[in-house]
This record gives C-alpha cells, sequence and structure tokens, in this order.
C-alpha cells in the first residue's frame, strides 16, 4: 500500500479551517513526490483558476501567481481544458511547451482528480511536480485520499454557504456590527483577530444572499435573528 | 503572493522559548518570495504582551509549551487581552493533542506543527491572513 493514507488519521477529522486543509492537501501532494498542488472549482468556460475565489487552496510560487498578476491562471492551457470533460483521476507528462502552467514552475508531470459536491459543483485536485507518472494503484489512492480530504472539506468548509440560520458566533458578530461596532472593535470585544471576524461576516454575507454590513444587519433583523 | 490590508514590511512575532526556533524560522523566512517580512522575537509571554502593546505586530507565531505556562490555552488570550487583533499561529513539534481542537475558542486562527513550517506554508500563511475578505462595498461605516 503507498504510503500516502498516513495522513489521514485523526488529522483529517480534525480539520476546521483552511489552513489545516492546505495542510492537509499538500502532505498529500509532497508524500507523492509532487512538490505543487492547487485545488480550484472547474468553471464552465475555459477562463483558467480563478485563485481569488476564497475556497482555492494551493501552494503554487508566488512567482507563478505574480506573473498572473490577478487574472486566472492558465486560461486557454490544454492540461486545465482536459480537466473539465473528465471524472477520473488522470496523469500527465506532456513534452515541454505543452503546458504554460507546467513549464513556468519546472513541473513535468501532473495528475488531477476530479472533485464534486453534493450539490453538483465540480473542484479539481491538481498536483504537479517533477517525478514521473505514479502507477495506476498509486494513482487510485491518491484519488481516494484526495476525495476524502475534499469531504471534510466541504463539510467544514463549503457547505457553510449553503447551510441556511446562523450560529451563535456568527450572531454575535451581527449583533455587535448592528450597533456600529467596526471588525477591530468586535475583535477586541470577543478575543479574536480582525481576519476571524472578517471570516464570521463573508461568511454571513453568503449565507443571507447580500452584500454589505448594512444589508447583512437589515436581513438579520427582518429574519428576527437578532431582535 | 496575494496582498491584503496589511502595509509591508509584514512583522512577525516568534514566541519561542527555545532560541533555535529563532534561527530556523529566520532561515525560513529569508526563503519566502514577495514583499519583505520583519521577524521580532521573543522567549516569553509577559514579553510578547508588551511587545503586541507596543504596536506594529502584524501576525504572532506562539510556541505552544512556554516555560512556565501550560499551552496556548493560558498564553494566546493574554495576546487578546492586551487588545492584539492580528492573525495568532500556534506553532509546536506536536498537534496531535486533542485540545488543540478548541483553538478558535481561545483566540487562535491556526495551529501548525514545526516540521511542516516551510517556504510554501508561510506563502499560504501570509496570503491567508492579509487578504481583505470583504469587497469594499462592505466598508465600515454604513450609517
Amino acid at each position: 500500500m503507498p504510503e500516502a493514507a498516513y495522513h489521514l488519521g485523526t488529522e483529517l477529522g480534525r480539520a476546521v479551517n483552511r489552513m489545516d486543509f492546505f495542510r492537509l492537501f499538500k502532505a498529500l501532494a509532497l508524500g507523492q513526490g509532487f512538490q505543487h498542488f492547487v485545488l480550484f472549482e472547474v468553471g464552465g468556460e475555459d477562463e483558467g483558476i480563478n485563485l481569488r475565489n476564497p475556497h482555492v487552496l494551493h501552494n503554487l510560487p508566488d512567482s507563478l501567481i505574480d506573473a498572473a498578476g490577478g487574472r486566472p491562471l492558465g486560461a486557454g492551457d490544454e492540461l486545465l481544458a482536459a480537466c473539465k470533460p473528465s471524472t477520473a483521476a488522470y496523469g500527465v507528462a506532456p513534452g515541454a511547451g505543452a503546458s504554460r502552467i507546467l513549464d513556468a514552475i519546472g513541473a513535468a508531470t501532473m495528475i488531477a482528480v476530479p472533485l464534486h459536491t453534493v450539490a453538483a459543483r465540480r473542484y479539481c485536485l491538481m498536483m504537479l511536480g517533477d517525478r514521473g507518472l505514479p502507477e495506476h494503484e498509486t494513482l487510485a489512492v491518491v484519488a481516494l485520499d484526495a476525495a476524502l480530504i475534499f469531504q471534510r472539506y466541504h463539510d467544514a468548509i463549503l457547505s457553510l454557504d449553503s447551510i441556511s440560520g446562523l450560529n451563535d458566533r456568527e450572531i454575535q458578530i451581527v449583533r455587535w456590527t448592528s450597533e456600529g461596532k467596526t471588525s477591530a472593535e468586535i475583535a477586541i470585544i470577543l478575543g479574536l483577530s480582525e481576519h476571524t471576524v472578517n471570516s464570521y461576516i463573508a461568511t454571513v454575507l453568503r449565507k443571507l444572499h447580500v452584500v454589505n454590513r448594512a444589508q447583512m444587519v437589515a436581513s438579520a433583523l427582518r429574519s428576527g435573528l437578532i431582535a | 503572493m496575494t496582498t491584503g490590508q496589511t502595509e509591508y514590511p509584514l512583522k512577525i512575532l516568534l514566541v519561542d522559548d527555545d532560541p533555535a526556533e529563532h534561527l530556523l524560522l529566520r532561515r525560513t523566512l529569508e526563503k519566502v518570495d514577495g514583499p519583505p517580512i520583519e521577524l521580532e522575537y521573543v522567549a516569553d509571554i509577559e514579553s510578547a504582551v508588551e511587545c503586541v502593546k507596543g504596536g506594529g505586530i502584524d501576525m504572532v507565531f506562539l510556541d505552544n509549551r512556554l516555560v512556565p505556562n501550560n499551552d496556548f490555552r493560558e498564553t494566546a488570550p493574554q495576546l487578546r487581552h492586551a487588545g492584539f487583533i492580528g492573525p495568532i499561529g500556534i506553532i509546536s513539534s506536536d498537534i496531535s493533542g486533542s485540545y488543540f481542537q478548541e483553538f478558535p475558542e481561545f483566540g487562535v486562527d491556526f495551529r501548525i506543527n514545526k516540521n511542516e513550517i516551510d517556504r510554501a506554508a508561510i506563502s499560504f500563511i501570509i496570503a491567508e491572513y492579509t487578504r481583505n475578505q470583504l469587497s469594499d462595498n462592505c466598508a465600515e461605516d454604513f450609517s
């Protein structure tokens, strides 16, 4: 049995935030000899990887990201296009010049694992590196590990967008926002970081289908989430 | 590296009673591409509290067990009580203890094993915890 599953013990069940999932996907990639990974949502068009999507995870080199200049990564790249019609994991070792992404990071091999949420949103985990193509058995284990991590990622992070209702912490933050407190002030009051407070606000905005704090407070008042 | 609201250079405070960790982290940070990072170092939580009270610290890497404290559950809240609202990451050579699951309740943003800290992990941490998660139309003043 390949060693890919070594980290899927307690660490998987304990993962709660994006940092934890970054660690898990990175361990999966490195454990199989791949230097880089990127988990991204597969769009309908050939628009590349939108690194600004809040659910993207990757350890791509900064030089590649800086070169993209905020634009989607790999638009028109054949390597990316190949993952759209695929529903099974596969690996490729294209020749030099066949993929700008591989060339840019000096990788020779890529494997792609298509992933799906229960709401039929499509994601893909790509691993890139300079090792050879894995055997089918190894690819199967990687695909299973990736699916298990992704399922946990969905349960802990992605599904928050579709869960109705707010948890106690979110209600606290909406309530303080309705009192006119800023994120920094709420962070001090609740003993959290400003990043965490903004993360809660971003989640509440998505849950309530609103785009700013005023709408968030108004929506919460109207629906009786806060008095 | 995705940048958010933070003005560079980013100032990271390492709190660890083992000076060797300071040297190791400094060497790792030197390998990170992108905007400059300044590393401050203190060996105990009292010095860390004074440091964050002085201002200018953007992020704290806090060793889990600082003698004579037990673990982060005793130390991280002291930084929050001092008014620090930047990200706090707990670093440890062993993060398998079940009590680590409580980290969000103690004002901690993330935990990471010391042997996982490399250039890629630092880049991710900085991108993740300095990015602006809210759009421009989500300004603070909405009255």
